[in-house]
């Protein structure tokens, strides 16, 4: 039995219907889809089963939705996408800088650049954009185009 | 002992001990930093949101481009996670002269931090030295690939260009020479007070804190964490190159140092084995331009630590979505580990220890001279610009 597959087992038994697909596209890599409530367990789960290294966390636009991507690496080798997809409207998910405190920066940079708001983070103040960018815009969402953002970046200094 | 009273001190974005901007605002007691706050940025170009617009063959040069220092470990990642949607693998030799270019780049980063951190600290002959040494190696590169910076080897599919048994003796030769001296600088690092003086027990992060914070690379290593993307989630040839992987558990500054010191000589032999058992074959398969939907995650070990790209195709030419985490952000919440509890005069080399590399250049940003009007192009405009410009001189 392959190493994946033990891992995908344990997953199994321990998240059940929580876990929406699995998938194991080549060697050391596993993609799991769950639901979005089981965040936090399954997170805590992973860490004690050796999944301590968290390499980052990726936002995805789906278009309806954002999709958040966990990236977890097991001693640096096999590598295992946990992925989420938020409620409409209500880009809410729990922290998990208390379980893994090496996010803090990854969860602040996706909080930026999409919107999503990380729940008991202890600080989620500006990191990457520039002082005075407006509220409520976020670059990486598809709605926001190159041109849109060019116009708010440029247009106040044009018209000086 | 304590003051009493809590001073802030901003450092950064312009600071001469910074080489790239970026802010820290240390929180001091008497001479002691007590708290450290980052504010990343300042070199932020929207590249994620770049590769959407461009197709996979653009985006090859602007993987380049994220970083001017580790250029083949992103183009390498880039190429690795299409060549996966794909299914395709890049040809043996292509494989094997991947891990000679990755190796030297390592050589000429590691060279150049070491450089860095004794300019820190103030030891100038040193750097001086280190510098010019580096020069060989920047000369093999030039030599394989024609360029000092952006090599452009990498393609999806396979390399661009050949190790010709030509300029393999030049290569050897130049290799002996950086083991000579590399050696020689270790015994000098380990034996020179000053640097001992400045860098032991300085800025040390617990092998505890290091896995806890998710740092990566040397930073890692140095504080006694086995762990290597090349040993353990091999890529390229590296599963067929026997190798070390160099650890320390001094914690510190100085084992920093060794580490990155012990790397270079591990490179050394790497490149020495792969130019020896290099196999014949072709450079590169062909690749189609549409990639089929599906997700890929690579990884690469960069000079400075775990590289990692996030793709998602969504069936056309271009990317739905390209994710780049570089290893320096991944070492910053272990940098501010190892600032609580020193001095502030140590602050240079303790954030020189991680080997930073902020991004290095901003978005298009053009100004008009004349009326100080700043627009920005995107490429198809560019490409514009630079055609009509052609056009001007030829008439």
């Amino acid at each position: 039995m392959r190493r994946e597959d033990k891992i995908v087992t344990k997953l199994r038994e321990k998240l059940k219907e929580k876990i929406i697909t699995i998938n194991v596209p080549r060697e050391r890599r596993i993609f799991v889809y769950i639901k979005p409530e089981a965040l936090r367990e399954s997170i805590k789960f992973l860490r004690d089963i050796g999944f301590r290294h968290v390499s980052t966390i990726t936002g995805v636009d789906t278009g309806d939705s954002i999709e958040l991507i966990y990236h977890l690496a097991l001693d640096g080798s096999i590598e295992l996408s946990l992925k989420l997809k938020m409620q409409k409207e209500d880009h809410k998910v729990p922290t998990i800088t208390d379980i893994i405190p090496g996010v803090v920066l990854y969860e602040r940079e996706v909080h930026e650049m999409f919107g999503v708001n990380f729940e008991g983070h202890p600080d989620l103040s500006p990191l990457i954009l520039p002082e005075g960018w407006p509220r409520n815009i976020y670059p990486l969402r598809k709605k926001y185009t190159l041109e849109h953002l060019r116009n708010l970046i440029f247009k106040e200094e044009d018209e000086k | 002992m304590s003051y009493g009273s809590i001073v802030k001190v901003p450092f950064g974005p312009q600071h001469p001990a910074l080489k790239e901007p970026e802010h820290f605002l240390f929180e001091i007691d008497g001479d002691i930093i007590v708290n450290v706050k980052p504010r990343i940025g300042y070199n932020h170009r929207g590249i994620e949101k770049a590769f959407e617009r461009r197709t996979y063959i653009q985006n090859i040069y602007l993987a380049e481009r994220i970083c001017g220092i580790c250029s083949d470990a992103h183009t390498t990642c880039y190429t690795q996670a299409i060549e996966d949607l794909l299914g395709l693998d890049a040809p043996p030799r292509a494989r094997y002269i991947r891990v000679i270019v990755a190796e030297l780049e390592r050589i000429h980063s590691h060279s150049l931090w070491l450089g860095i951190a004794v300019h820190e600290i103030g030891f100038d002959t040193f750097f001086m030295y280190l510098w010019r040494d580096r020069e060989a190696v920047m000369d093999i590169l030039e030599l394989i690939s024609g360029n000092r910076v952006h090599y452009a080897m990498n393609t999806m599919g396979g390399v661009r260009r050949d190790i010709t048994p030509e300029i393999v003796p030049k290569i050897i030769s130049s290799l002996d020479f950086l083991e000579k001296r590399t050696k020689y600088y270790m015994k000098a690092l380990r034996s020179e007070r000053t640097v001992l003086k400045r860098t032991v027990d300085v800025g040390v992060l617990k092998p505890k804190d290091a896995v806890e914070l998710c740092a990566v690379g040397p930073t890692l290593r140095a504080s006694g964490v086995k762990n290597d993307v090349r040993g353990d989630d091999p890529y390229a040839a590296y599963d067929e190159i026997p190798f070390n992987i160099v650890i320390d558990d001094g914690c510190d500054v100085f084992s920093r140092m060794l580490v990155r010191c012990g790397e270079i000589l591990e490179s050394i032999n790497i490149i020495r084995y792969a130019l020896d058992h290099m196999p014949s074959g072709m450079l590169r398969v062909r690749m189609p331009m549409a990639v089929k939907p599906g997700e890929a995650v690579s990884r690469v070990e960069a000079p400075r630590g775990e590289l990692i790209h996030y793709v998602k195709s969504n069936g056309s030419t271009r990317p739905e979505r390209y994710k780049v985490r570089s290893p320096t952000l991944a070492n910053i919440p272990a940098l501010c580990r190892m600032f609580i509890g020193q001095h502030v005069a140590d602050i240079p080399i303790i954030l020189a220890g991680i080997d930073p590399c902020f991004a290095c250049m901003d978005r298009l940003v053009f100004i008009d001279v004349k009326t100080n009007k700043r627009k920005s192009l995107d490429f198809e405009a560019f490409s514009e610009m630079v055609r009509k410009q052609r056009n001007f001189r030829l008439a």
